[in-house]
């Protein structure tokens, strides 16, 4: 069926139809419409979850893989950080169904987070990698995953980055048709499912490295790695990934300004176990090569590998020489950049002028949205510092991931740092033992505190540190696309006998004494609060609780109807200053409501002293 | 056969429905498409942009500084993230709205003018259209408005017929058929 689909929902079409029977998740983009575009559809024999963070998706996914099925396990490239004690573990182990642990890397850096390559995750776990160029890859690569992992008894991982992850694109790929699933089956193996000692470690370790050789061989006789030698060249091109989708682009560009014949090519799929035959062969036919690669040059490194082994002395083309970039994500220029170089032409002065235009167009800060409940706790916090007569940036508020890190922008300026899930409640406690006097706040979201954040509230109630935290609670999974956590209202958790978890039960049984659950929106209340919570020593937690603006917008939630009274309005224009909304909007003269974004939560309210901006109760 | 359309704008305008508008074209052209929008973050009001590329064959995702053979902009000052994407000789439009930012609101930061805009995309091509707001009827929505003026002014129009375009913005909004209608037309006489 012919069809315009994204590269993750590729995958996960892919996986259904390859059996998968648990498949698992951690919102991050770009992954997260793997599991999202299975939500909400019940598919016969496959479980579907978003789970509280990467490690327990994994986890969850390995042991079905453990009891003879195929599972599937998606998260975004910090996930794998988060999941990868337990994936080590899992790969000495291997599986006896199938485990394919699908990864998004974002070269160029398009959802905020380090641009890092987990290929060298898999090179340091022996785990293969398999790495798509396209959203058709994403499908039948990812079938071949299953089938391979299958094969080695190993987990294998599928990485994509975000340039094919989230773009949607024509295929001829079958529809979604889940197979019949067989009946599980475990068998009790200490040898195999624990690491009870130095000869289990070691022998699962021998296993390991030895799938990796079978697993070449088998993508040798599959041709999974595309080799086409070239006769009458020395020149060769080795491309990985996406970059494999600008080959053809990229030679036609650099053929525009030289003359060359054809070249040998090699499409590198598996980074990990690399297909040394075929890059041999290819270093046999030629004196130069160039390596086209995002990100980190593990496939260049390889080349140079083989070559010294082959004890032949090639030109290698790549990031090494410093040709390419390890920084940003590639297209046909960077393949035509490398492939002129290797001809020793001239780069032409059309491929590096900018007019500069960028620079003339206006920035754009990221804010929070109209009547983002967020909004309440950057000001709250920054009037009750004020209110104890601390300056601004002298008073330490540590932030968290999510939308919840928009308070570092203006005009709240609040947050001071943003470290990895969780570590907001860590961090301000190292900036409280190192001597800071002033107070230390800590920010947190609803799925972060869940995914991470609760070991650091445990490490400040034993350890007895004041600090107070603030724990922001949208009931979603908010910049990542709204998903669902534990803690979103039950009516739309995925199933009827699903349970809601309540971070206000489980505050208190963290043994925090000083706790309050307050809604945002009430800016004095809010205001107050924190500033009592200051006086008081020991761990204090408030809970701001409020649904995220534009997931209540999608059910029509409006919290009152705003207007300016244009009479009272004095056009000193603090409501704008202070709040940011994107609600209200000076034209040049005078100060409005944009009707459409406006949700009249009224914080901006509170803030005009001519009583200009009026709330009508709905 | 192949087309590389850059288009810009801001979270919130609807720059991405008119990139999967053309999209849809192009499929039931039976033609290969590749639309890769970067979103940015959930929120509203960040930059928004959208490659599409269609074409015979498959195609990569990312278009190369120089690639584009149209560029869409919605949004005044986004238009000029786009022309370096550009290819010399181009053709590009611009919705001249401005999407002011609050530094700008509040007189703290610069916008450019559609006068420096023009100034710098002429460096770029002579094909510059710069669309007159004025003319979208009132209540209608302006990113049909672009894609019909698109149409008219870019090489969109070696592609897809403007019916071929109108119906596929009545299968995809069936509730509003009139009031869009009324702004392609409007785009058509730009
Ligand atoms: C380890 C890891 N997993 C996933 C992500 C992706 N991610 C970024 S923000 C975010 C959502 C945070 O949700 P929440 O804490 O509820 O804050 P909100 O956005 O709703 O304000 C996620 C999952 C990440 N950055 N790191
Ligand atoms: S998406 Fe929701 S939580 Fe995020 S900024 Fe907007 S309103 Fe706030
Ligand atoms: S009430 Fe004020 S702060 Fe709240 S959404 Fe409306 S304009 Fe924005």
């Amino acid at each position: 069926m012919i069809k315009n689909i994204s590269g993750n929902e590729a995958v996960a079409i892919a996986a259904v139809n390859a059996g998968a029977a648990v498949i698992t998740g951690y919102p991050g983009t770009p992954s997260s419409e793997t599991v999202g575009s299975l939500w909400g559809k019940n598919i016969e024999g496959v479980h579907v979850e978003w789970s509280t963070n990467e490690k327990v998706a994994l986890e969850i996914a390995a042991a079905a893989s453990w009891a003879n099925k195929r599972a599937l396990c998606t998260m975004k490239m910090s996930g794998l950080n988060v999941a990868y004690d337990s994936l080590v573990s899992i790969a000495y182990s291997g599986c006896t169904g199938a485990l394919v642990v699908y990864v998004c890397d974002d070269p160029g850096v398009s959802a905020g987070m380090p641009e890092q390559d987990i290929r060298g995750f898999a090179k340091m776990t022996d785990m293969p990698v398999i790495d798509v160029a396209s959203v058709d890859e994403s499908y039948w690569l990812t079938k071949y995953a299953f089938e391979l992992s299958e094969r080695i008894q190993s987990p294998v991982i599928l990485r994509s980055v975000t340039s094919v992850a989230l773009s949607h694109s024509t295929v001829d790929i079958p529809d979604m048709m889940p197979p019949a699933q067989a009946e599980p089956h475990v068998y009790k193996d200490i040898e195999k499912f624990t690491k009870a000692g130095a000869k289990i470690c070691m022998d699962q370790h021998k296993r390991l490295i030895e799938s990796l050789e079978i697993a070449r061989q088998y993508m040798r006789e599959d041709v999974i790695n595309q080799l086409c030698i070239a006769k009458d060249t020395s020149l060769g091109i080795i491309v990985s990934g996406v970059c494999a989708s600008y080959l053809d682009e990229g030679m036609e560009l650099a053929r525009k300004h030289a003359d060359f014949h054809a070249v040998s090519s090699l499409v590198v799929r598996s980074t990990v176990p690399l297909p040394t035959d075929e890059i041999r062969e290819m270093i046999e036919n030629c004196d130069t090569i160039v390596v086209v690669e995002e990100n980190e040059p593990y496939v260049e490194h390889g080349v140079m590998l083989e070559a010294f082994k082959l004890g032949k002395k090639i030109r290698v083309i790549g990031k090494e020489d410093g040709t390419l970039s390890r920084i940003g994500n590639f297209d046909a220029m960077s393949i035509a950049v490398a492939v002129l170089t290797a001809l020793d032409c001239e780069i032409p002065s059309e491929f590096t002028e900018r007019l500069g235009a960028e620079s003339l167009c206006t920035k754009r800060p990221i804010g929070v949205c109209a009547g983002c409940p967020h909004r309440g706790v950057f000001m709250s916090i920054n009037e009750a510092l004020r209110r104890m007569g601390i300056k601004k940036d002298e008073a330490i508020v540590t932030g968290d991931i999510g939308c919840t890190i928009l308070g570092m922008s203006p005009p709240f300026n609040t947050l001071w740092t943003e470290v990895s899930m969780g570590a907001s409640s860590p961090m301000a406690q190292g900036f409280i033992h190192a001597g800071i006097k002033t107070p230390v706040i800590s920010t947190i979201g609803d799925s972060t505190f869940l995914h991470g954040g609760i070991p650091g509230v445990i490490n400040a109630v034993q350890n007895n540190v004041d600090m107070l935290t603030i724990i922001m609670d949208n009931g979603w999974t908010c910049m990542t696309g709204m998903q669902v956590n534990a803690g979103t209202s039950k009516e739309y958790q995925a199933k009827e006998f699903h349970n809601r978890v309540d971070i206000a039960k489980i505050v208190p049984a963290l043994g925090v004494e000083h706790f309050a659950v307050h809604d945002p929106y009430d800016l004095e209340g809010m205001t107050a609060l924190i500033g009592d919570m200051l006086k008081l020593s020991g761990v204090k937690v408030i809970l701001a609780r409020r649904e995220c603006a534009i997931q209540a917008a999608r059910r029509k939630v409006k919290y009152g109807i705003m207007s300016v009274d244009q009479d009272k309005c004095t056009k000193c224009k603090l409501c704008i200053m202070k709040t940011g909304c994107p609600g209200l909007v000076y034209d040049g003269s005078n100060v409005h409501i944009d009707k459409k974004l406006c949700n009249g939560c009224g914080i901006c309210k509170s803030l005009c002293k001519f009583n200009a901006l009026v709330k009508e109760e709905i | 056969m192949s087309l590389s359309i850059y288009l810009t704008g801001v979270g919130g305008q609807g720059v991405l429905t008119i990139a999967e508008l053309i999209m849809n074209a192009a499929m039931r052209r039976g033609l290969y498409c590749n639309f890769y929008p970067t979103k940015g973050m959930a929120q509203r009001g960040g930059f928004v942009k959208a490659q599409l590329r269609i074409g015979d064959d498959a195609m990569a995702p990312e278009i190369h500084k120089g690639g584009a053979d149209i560029v869409i902009a919605m949004e005044l000052s986004e238009s000029l993230r786009a022309l370096d994407y550009l290819k010399p000789d181009g053709d590009i439009v611009i919705y001249p709205y401005r999407w002011l930012p609050t530094d700008v609101m509040l007189g703290k930061a610069d916008y450019p003018d559609e006068a420096s805009v023009m100034e710098v995309a002429k460096k770029r091509t002579e094909h510059v259209t710069m669309l007159d707001m004025t003319l979208l009827p009132e209540g209608c929505a302006d990113n049909i408005f672009l894609l019909s003026a698109a149409l008219k002014y870019t090489a969109l129009s070696e592609l897809f017929s403007s019916d071929e375009l109108a119906s596929e913005i009545k299968t995809r909004f069936p509730k509003g058929i009139e009031s869009n209608m009324l702004s392609f037309e409007a785009g058509m006489r730009s």
